[in-house]
């Protein structure tokens, strides 16, 4: 994560009014960073950094294709430090405001691996004396302290608190609905929306073969199969039944090499990879279904 | 070590993806969804990408020295663990140093003074390649490269014959990498990059104070080079102030161009096709030891050949895509690497296993662990295997396809070192 050097030249203040114009143009009131103080001692030591799409890589250095591919907006950060301390020990809030509580959520759940919740903080998140992570609304939120001090949890979670205090709740995200309850292995459910967050899961073939083109969800969770087995599901959720059909045949025509085609179905096709492991792509409307990592041929109803 | 064999597949099947195609697929779907096959044959199809032409063949057509990848160790990995390496997740610089001697001993067969031999002379130029991102939480540890710097100057590397490089100037000080803890030793960043956006904003309770953000106004970004001070990666010739650092004699070409913002120009210093290696490599350095870190890239590895491929040449951004990892094996292949090149060492002290290459808390781990190796594509192979292992342990989903280790056998038939598993020699101690 990057921390731009101060350079020697005089750089220009924006002072930016929030007003009818801001509205007018589609920029909604974000969320505020706490003062100077707001645990005694703790000050802002670096001014705010901001970050949009075009940028966002001058921060992360690597896998902000990730967060532009969930919808990434804005990036905001602020760093405070204990003043008249002689240590070092800093602490970075980071904002990510994304699209939508949707892509929020995505980026939470493919970054917070199993959750170990922080005590003290109402929203989802999980953390410990290194790095909170926290998702409310449309944004992501992480405090980090990587110097690792665990003297410094309790002013890492008053930044916490007072930061998502000015963050809407944002609406309920229902995606993760979509995936049937039978036999699904909780706590691995995750979001994706291309072929970056995909990639952690499976190969289908190159670049967008399922043409979720930055704007299509999908989500997948794990199942528990049969004689103590898993498999994995994924469900993506086109607009309409022509997109589904269009993604279908786009797989249907460039699956991976590792993969081949052993039968076909009604409406998709049954696969095996290259593990000797086998999947089903069955079009439902406008659906995708996919299941992955079974350990038998499924028994299905064949053309 | 076992491998599987992933050739082409051969199909076993009476019925392929070409025949099922071919019956009519998508047909059935068709009578099932209605007759919508003819608008989506309309639709515009996403092909896979081709495959990106680039001058591989202008390295391998070099003459190759004596001393070149991957090195008089092909297919060695020496893994050496210590459980006191790590206390309160700070390295304990005692232990370093002792795993550092064992690590090379056993790579080399021979003491520090005689292995200092097989790799230097005294008059060479020694850079050492670190990975500075995630400071203070997975960055190459500071003991690491001292162990590796006392190793140097007892043998006779001058102090100021000692460089500690990466891409970016103030990552290497982010991560304690400065000259007031080196004295004497160079420290240097391929290019610096220019001060992001500054905004005032929003506080809490709405009030507007210096330096206090808010989201979602529509600032100009100094990265966008729109007002003053917007400009200080920017000379008067309207040229990056880094743009002389790198060799334009010396570069990778990939048929893929860069994109013409200014935030990418800021952080690349160039765009366009070429990629040009740091004069540092080019023209000062005679050695280089890699230091990288213990660290996933998504399904991959942000390792040894990670850590060189797109830390040693700018414009890099454009290559995430439509290259993947063989960018890794590519740049590798020119002179510049293959011939300098000497020594890796995974500083495994502090790993990561997944989130990265960005620094994630959650994911982060006293792994306790240095791996030495003159071939780095045996040693990263060997680590991606161990991370694939660690990923599984902790029940995080593994895309174990053969796209993320590729580029491994693609260097292995270009000669630069050993991919296949059953051919690398890993040593535990």
């Amino acid at each position: 994560m990057r921390r731009p050097p101060l350079l020697n030249s005089v750089a220009v203040l924006f002072v930016f009014l929030l007003s009818s114009a801001d509205v007018v143009s589609g920029a909604k009131a974000g969320p505020a960073f706490p003062r100077d103080n707001y645990v005694a001692g703790w000050v802002r030591s670096e001014r705010t950094l901001r970050f949009e799409r075009s940028n966002l890589f001058d921060y992360i250095d690597g896998g902000a294709e990730l967060f532009l591919e969930f919808g990434f907006d804005v990036l905001l950060v602020q760093r405070y430090k204990e003043s008249n301390a002689k240590g070092d020990d800093e602490i970075a809030l980071e904002i990510y405001q994304m699209e939508s509580a949707e892509a929020a959520l995505g980026i939470y759940l493919t970054k917070c691996g199993k959750e170990t919740p922080v005590g003290g903080i109402k929203e989802r998140n999980s953390g410990d004396r290194y790095q909170f992570s926290i998702v409310k609304g449309d944004c992501f939120i992480q405090v980090n302290n990587f110097g690792g001090d665990g003297k410094l949890m309790p002013v890492m979670l008053k930044l916490t608190q007072r930061t998502l205090a000015s963050i809407p709740k944002g609406p309920p995200v229902t995606l993760l609905s979509r995936l049937p309850e039978k036999d699904f292995i909780s706590g691995s459910g995750l979001i994706f929306r291309g072929p970056y967050a995909l990639q952690s899961i499976f190969t289908f073939g190159s670049g967008d073969v399922l043409q979720l083109r930055g704007n299509v969800f999908g989500v997948t969770g794990d199942y528990a199969g049969p004689e103590g087995g898993v498999y994995t599901r994924l469900l993506i959720l086109y607009p309409e039944p022509k997109a589904a059909l269009s993604a279908f045949e786009n797989l249907s025509n460039n699956l991976d090499p590792y993969l081949e085609v052993v039968s076909r179905l009604e409406n998709g096709f049954t696969f095996r990879d290259y593990r000797d492991k086998f999947g089903t792509v069955e079009l439902k409307n406008d659906v995708m279904e996919i299941k992955i990592n079974l350990p038998e041929k499924p028994e299905t109803t064949e053309r | 070590m076992k491998s599987q064999s992933y050739d082409s597949m051969k199909s076993s099947f009476d019925l392929n993806r070409r025949d099922f195609l071919r019956i009519g697929g998508a047909f059935g779907i068709g009578l099932l969804l209605g007759n919508t096959s003819a608008w989506a044959q309309e639709n515009q199809k996403v092909a896979p990408p081709a495959k990106i032409k680039t001058n591989i063949d202008d390295a391998l057509k070099t003459f190759t020295t004596g001393r070149s990848l991957p090195g008089p160790f092909p297919g060695r990995v020496v893994e050496v663990c210590d459980q006191k390496a790590m206390a309160n997740d700070r390295p304990v610089p005692e232990v370093v140093r002792t795993m550092f001697e064992k690590g090379v001993r056993q790579l080399t067969g021979k003491n520090l003074k005689k292995s200092f031999g097989m790799f230097f002379e005294k008059g060479d130029v020694v850079g050492i390649k670190v990975n500075p991102v995630g400071a203070g939480l997975i960055n190459t540890r500071l003991e690491v490269v001292d162990a590796t710097i006392e190793w140097l100057t007892k043998n006779g590397i001058k102090p100021d014959n000692i460089v500690i490089w990466d891409r970016y100037d103030f990552m290497l000080k982010e991560a304690g990498f400065t000259s007031e803890r080196y004295p004497g030793v160079g420290i240097v960043g391929l290019q610096t990059m220019g001060e992001t956006e500054e905004e005032s904003g929003q506080s809490e309770g709405g009030s507007k104070a210096e330096g206090e953000g808010q989201g979602r106004t529509q600032g100009e970004s100094t990265s966008e080079g729109k007002n003053e001070g917007a400009s200080s990666w920017l000379d008067k010739n309207g040229n990056h102030v880094s743009a002389g650092n790198f060799d334009m004699d010396v570069y990778y070409w990939a048929d893929v161009e860069g994109p013409k913002d200014k935030a990418y120009l800021n952080q690349h210093v160039f765009n366009g096709k070429y990629s040009y290696f740091g004069k540092l490599l080019t023209q000062r350095l005679t050695k280089i030891v890699n230091i990288p870190v213990f660290k996933n890239s998504g399904n991959g590895i942000s390792m040894a050949t990670k850590n060189l491929g797109y830390g040693s040449i700018c414009n890099t951004n454009r290559l995430h895509n439509p290259l993947f990892f063989d960018v890794c094996t590519e740049v590798l292949a020119f002179p510049v690497i293959r011939t300098k090149l000497v020594l890796n060492i995974t500083d495994g002290l502090r790993a990561q296993y997944d989130g990265g290459p960005m620094p994630v808390a959650e994911f982060a781990y006293p792994m306790s662990t240095l791996f030495f190796a003159t071939d780095p594509f045996a040693l990263d192979m060997t680590c991606h295997r161990l991370m694939v292992e660690k990923r599984k342990s902790m029940q995080v989903k593994v895309n174990e396809h053969p796209i993320f280790t590729d580029y491994f056998r693609y260097a292995e038939r270009l000669g630069l070192g050993i991919a296949d598993p059953e051919k690398i020699e890993h040593v535990r101690i």
